[in-house]
């Protein structure tokens, strides 16, 4: 099988690299660090403001919900950026150095190919994120307050579902240009954009993938039903599947561009 | 002050976000000595990883490694 052995390669590349190692490590300290903060922060106001004597701060504690939704927020910015910037080259990468140029020269499938690609990408996501979230809800869980179970799993699962989204946005970048930073400019923009729309016009943005994130901290934080959850979730797939179909062309038709 | 603080701070549950910061530095750290070249000088990247705790490793693995391929 074609798939597996391009799968393996792409493994031991994100193992050669210290990926394995390095982003679940930053997504355990991103989700860990949120409810510390949290809690220690009249005590960091206290000690660090120069604030006038018998002047009192009441900062109402926040539920654990709250905080964990707010760790999400962490992952949209942070953890987005990281994943993005970790990803840019995948492709681009090989064909600049003429690694894809070599593998082509063999009768090899592109679907395969770039299935490997977005499989080992789309498994490192999961790790990582599954990682950081159990951690900060550990950690949530200790510090600040319970937090609802089903609540958080469904929350966690819609998250990573946006994830998956925008390293698919990343893999067809990185297919379609060569520099990296455009790569990472363009996908970061666009995913930023579409969480931005829903924000601003939710009447039009209810099923995009971009409200995916907002989904998952409404479901922490009131428990209730989020409208349009299962077509945001089903349209992101199918943006994902249809990214993945571009990917394809563009890796077979820019096989040995440089 | 001090002492009110003191006491208010759960070590057990601060002392993981620690370790795991020292992993990441010492992996970093091991990247680096392994590499044969990076972009900018390497002793830079010593102190950027050493210094720049999260950050510094972060973008130690993201811009100073060169992929050898």
């Amino acid at each position: 099988m074609q798939f597996r052995l391009f799968f393996r390669k792409e493994m031991l590349e994100m193992g050669r690299s210290y990926k394995w190692l390095w982003v679940p490590l930053v997504f355990l300290m991103l989700g860990v660090m949120q409810p510390i903060v949290t809690r220690f922060m009249p005590e960091i106001l206290k000690s660090a403001g120069n604030m006038p004597k018998g002047m009192t701060i009441s900062i109402e504690p926040p539920s654990g919900a709250e905080v964990l939704a707010q760790t999400l927020g962490q992952y949209s910015s942070v953890g987005l950026l990281i994943l993005v910037l970790s990803f840019m080259t995948i492709i681009s990468g090989e064909r600049q150095s003429g690694v894809s140029q070599m593998i082509f020269s063999k009768p090899v499938s592109y679907g395969s190919y770039t299935a490997a690609k977005w499989a080992s990408m789309l498994s490192l996501i999961t790790v990582s994120f599954a990682l950081g979230y159990a951690g900060a809800w550990y950690y949530t869980v200790q510090m600040i307050g319970s937090v609802d179970a089903g609540a958080a799993v469904k929350a966690g699962l819609f998250y990573l579902l946006w994830l998956w989204f925008a390293g698919s946005l990343t893999l067809f970048m990185s297919s379609l240009i060569n520099p990296a930073a455009g790569i990472a400019f363009v996908s970061l923009g666009a995913a930023l954009l579409l969480s931005m729309a829903s924000g601003w016009l939710p009447r039009y943005t209810a099923w995009s993938p971009g409200s995916l994130p907002q989904i998952s901290a409404e479901w922490l934080q009131s428990s209730g039903e989020a409208k349009g959850a299962a077509g945001a979730a089903v349209l992101c797939l199918v943006c994902m599947a249809i990214l993945f179909t571009g990917t394809i062309y563009q890796v077979k038709l820019k096989k040995s561009k440089i | 002050m001090m002492d009110t603080m003191n006491t208010s701070i759960p070590w057990g549950l601060i002392a993981p976000l620690i370790v795991l910061q020292l992993i990441l530095a010492v992996v970093g750290l091991i990247s680096l000595y392994k590499a044969e070249a990076t972009r900018g000088p390497k002793w830079l990247w010593v102190i950027i990883i050493l210094c720049g705790n999260i950050l510094g490793s972060v973008a130690y693995f993201i811009i100073g490694r060169k992929d050898a391929s």
